[in-house]
This record gives structure tokens, sequence and C-alpha cells, in this order.
């Protein structure tokens, strides 16, 4: 038999392609910043990906040695520009458990305050980047003008837009007064609106239902085991919010967790764009409750020798500070391990079986900061 | 600090880590972090995992100090997750842990120094210390 139709009667094995691996990143449109994953497919089909991040590592943890303790809030503060407060307070929250201070009751409802103030700006800040992601360049110019009004607010109770540099150890450094906070409010009343529009898009439109519902699904049973936090955990059908802990003032803030159960990648939309309403309740009850008083307390003196961790709720997920003090007004230690960090393994399982196209949708629902992560 | 949470630290003896994290892992811990502290000649490592819920909400961490050249067993078997945190201390502590699944052979952190965190100066922490 001559040889021209050997190619039809090949093995089958022959005509079956073994996986193939791309490189996503570090340099990629959707990828604000480095992160790397190797993507391993067979035909279209993710069947593994290998993540690397360490491309700017900063070493900040170690600063902590050679600077002032109650100066170094400013290199917490500069973790990440999304969740600089919560960086700062985190730490601060360690460092005032070490010297064992109770912060004023006023300092801990203004924590509280910019907490959520934060929240709603990084969550406004992902619904952009997300909504870019698969290409709706509208609904990423809307998140980001509404968010810049939330900046405006931060600014104006503050003083920063970006980096508050309100948190200082022994409570904060601003005091805004009631008029203040009540004019902030009311000029965050045209968000709320913007917001429940953008939510409408987001969650309603079959455009974006397309993109979204039923990709990178990640279960409530491995999402525990793999260590996820925040969104990506709660929208996989766990209740865990480390906002119950109780700190700051959110021990008297009423609010449930906001919980879905699908599991995708609009279920962790879902998420945070009903946080972004939860946390409009919770400044509505800071404003309306918060008392009146003073705002930090004298820290003097060395700090003892000692050592505390400290669980905080960040946009993305629980975030864990430790700090060890020798009893000098230099820390030995502080390490702080960011949401993002916990999240790569989830991040990982989510995208096993979901097509190579589906990648940029997977990775910007789960909010990444690779800022934070190479602290 | 809050009224809401429990934590607590447990010193353990290193050949009980396994045993030790498997039973937490019997009983749905999750794991929160791995801290590395680097000491003179070794470094503490405490394994911090978490419960919340019907059973409240708290933090076990689980501590003990190996002196250099000392190798650690992975705990990636159990949980599979731990591989970052594993490998990010090797890399910054130069502490030898072996059996990881999902080893990047000290390609974590692209650093100018090797194992950079790695120290001299921290002496232990007293048992009597505990977390405040």
């Amino acid at each position: 038999m001559s040889g021209e139709n050997q190619g039809a009667h090949a093995p089958v094995e022959e005509n079956i392609r073994g996986p193939s691996v791309i490189p996503f990143g570090p340099q990629h449109p959707v990828l604000p910043e480095p992160l790397h994953f190797d993507l391993i497919l067979q035909d279209e089909k993710i069947v593994g990906a290998v993540p690397q991040i360490g491309y700017i590592h900063r070493g900040l943890e170690l600063l902590v040695e050679k600077r002032d303790f109650t100066d170094y809030v400013h290199v917490a503060e500069r973790i990440c520009g999304i969740c600089s407060f919560m960086h700062g307070m985190g730490y601060c929250e360690a460092v005032e458990g070490v010297l064992g201070v109770e912060i004023p009751d006023r300092a801990k409802w203004l924590r509280t305050f910019w907490c959520e103030l934060e929240r709603v700006h990084s969550h406004l800040l992902w619904l952009g980047l997300a909504a870019d992601a698969f290409g709706f360049e509208s609904l990423f110019n809307a998140a980001w003008r509404t968010r810049e009004l939330v900046l405006d607010v931060a600014e104006e109770t503050s003083g920063g837009r970006v980096i508050f540099g309100s948190a200082i150890v022994g409570g904060v450094s601003r005091d805004p007064s009631k008029e203040t906070l009540e004019r902030c409010m009311k000029a965050l009343k045209s968000v709320r609106g913007d917001v429940a529009r953008l939510s409408h898009v987001m969650l309603e439109d079959p455009t974006v239902q397309h993109r979204l519902v039923g990709v990178g699904t990640l279960s409530k049973e491995r999402a525990y085991e793999l260590g996820a936090v925040g969104p990506m955990l709660r929208a996989s059908g766990y209740d865990y919010d480390a906002r119950k802990r109780g700190y700051a003032a959110y021990g008297e803030v009423e609010f449930k967790s906001v919980v879905e159960t699908a599991g995708d990648s609009m279920a962790r939309a879902a998420v945070r764009i009903r946080e972004i309403e939860q946390s409009f309740a919770i400044l509505d009850q800071v404003v309306a409750k918060i008392p009146e008083g003073p705002v930090s307390i004298p820290i003097k003196g060395m700090p003892p020798v000692g050592e505390c961790f400290a669980r905080l709720e960040q946009p993305r997920g629980e975030v864990v500070y430790y700090v060890r003090s020798n009893g000098t007004r230099n820390l030995e230690r502080f390490r702080v391990r960011t949401p993002t960090f916990a999240n790569i393994p989830a991040m990982v399982e989510a995208m096993r079986g979901a097509s190579l196209a589906d990648v940029p949708t997977i990775t910007l629902t789960i909010d990444p900061c690779i800022s934070c992560t190479e602290r | 600090m809050s009224d809401k949470e429990v934590q607590e630290i447990i010193e353990i003896e290193p050949s009980k880590l396994l045993s030790e994290v498997d039973q937490l892992r019997s009983a749905a811990w999750r794991l929160v972090q791995i801290l590395c502290i680097g000491q003179q000649g070794g470094a503490e490592l405490s394994y911090s995992f978490g419960t919340d819920g019907e059973r409240g909400l708290r933090m076990r961490s689980l501590r003990f100090t190996v002196s250099e050249g000392t190798n650690v067993p992975s705990i990636t078997a159990l949980y599979p997750a731990a591989f970052l945190y594993e490998n990010e201390i090797r890399d910054l502590f130069g502490v030898a842990i072996e059996r990881i699944a999902g080893d990047w052979m000290g390609k974590v952190y692209d650093v100018a120094k090797d194992t950079p965190f790695k120290k001299v100066t921290v002496s232990p922490m007293s048992s009597e210390g505990g977390i405040k």
C-alpha cells in the first residue's frame, strides 16, 4: 500500500495533541500589576495553572526594625494604595494589643467610617477593572467616575484621597465634625444612586451574565479547604467575615455577612456589589451613633516585650497582622498575611475547567492586589 | 483585640507538627497563615488555624523552633494551600522545608540577596510571653 493516505489511517493517539503551556502575565492588558501564570491547556480548556509572584517584592516588613514603632504606620499604609487605611489601622491594632491600650470610642467609630469608605472605593475600582476585563468600557468609566466622589469624601474627612494618613497608634489623627460627616453622607447620596444603576447593569445585563455566570466556579468545600477569604469565600456560600470579631466599632454596628452560593464569577461580583450597599448602611449607622470625645490617647515610652495578632476584613478579605516587640522602640517583627496571598490557591482552582478566554475575567473577579502581596 | 475571638499559641515539638496539623484538619480548621521569625541559628515557625461559626471565632497557632539546617516537613499533603507560605519561608528565611507539593525551587521571590529575612539578632520569646 502506498503511503499517500497514511494520515487518515494513523493511530488515534497520534491525532490527539498533548497539553500546551501558555504564559499569562506578568505584563498583560488586564493586569495592572505583575502576576504570572503558566496556563496548562488541553485544547482551549485549562487543566492546570502554575502561579508566579515575587516580581516586585519590597521587603516592607523588614523596615519595621529600622523605624520607630509609632512612625512605621506610615510605611504600613503604603503597602497598598487601595486598602491603605486598613493596613495602617491593622498595624495600629496589633501594636495597641502589645501595648495593652484601649483607644477612645470616637476613634473606633472613625476607624469604622474610613474602613467602610475604603471598601466602597475599592469595590468601585474593582467594578471598573472587571468591566474593562470583558470589554465593557462604558461601565468601567462610569464606575471610576463614581469612585471619584467617594475619594472626595475621603479627602474631606481624612485629608487624603488614597493614603488617608489618619490612623495612628493610639487612635486617629483627624476629627471631622458631625456636620462634616453629615455633609459627606449627603454628598454620597448621588453615589448610592449611581451604584444602584451600575449594579443593575453588572448583575442583570445579559452580555455580562454571558461572561460571568458559571465561569470560574469554586465549591464551598474547596474554597474553605484552600483557605480562601473575603468575597472569594463568601461567594461560594461560606459565611465568614472578620468584621464579626468586633474590632473598631463593628461590635456595635448591625450588619450581616453578604453571602452568595453559586461560587462563580457572577457570585463574586454580586457579593462585592451588595457589600457596597452594605457599607453605605454601616456608614449611616456610624454617622448616627458616633459619640463625642477625644480621638486619640498619648503613647509614651517603650512598648513592652510581647506579641499580638490582629485580623481585619479588607475589601479583598481577611488580613492578618502580627507584631512582636522586644521592649525597644524598634519592633522585631511585623508580618502581614494579605488576602490576595491567601486567595491564590483558590484562584488556581477556579481556573481549572475554564476556557482560555475566561482567564482575564476569572482573575479580575478575584480582585487580586499584587501590591499587597508583594509587601 | 476583640472579646469575641479566642487566640491561643501552643508550643509543640517539631516532630509532632504533622500529627497536630492532621488533627486540626480532621476537625475542619482552616489554615490562616504560617509565620516565620528568624532567630540566631534557626527560626521560629507558627502555623495558625482558624474556626468560626457555631464553634466560635478562634485562632490557634502551633509554634516551634528549628535550628539552622534542620528539615521541616511540608504540610501541603494536609493543606495544599500551604505551598505558598512554605515556598516564601524557604526563599526569605532559608528554612529547609521538604516535600512541598508545588515546590517552586526558590523562584517565588526574585530578590537580589539570598534569604534576606534570615536573622541573627532575635532572641526566642519566653513561653510566658504568650499572646496579648
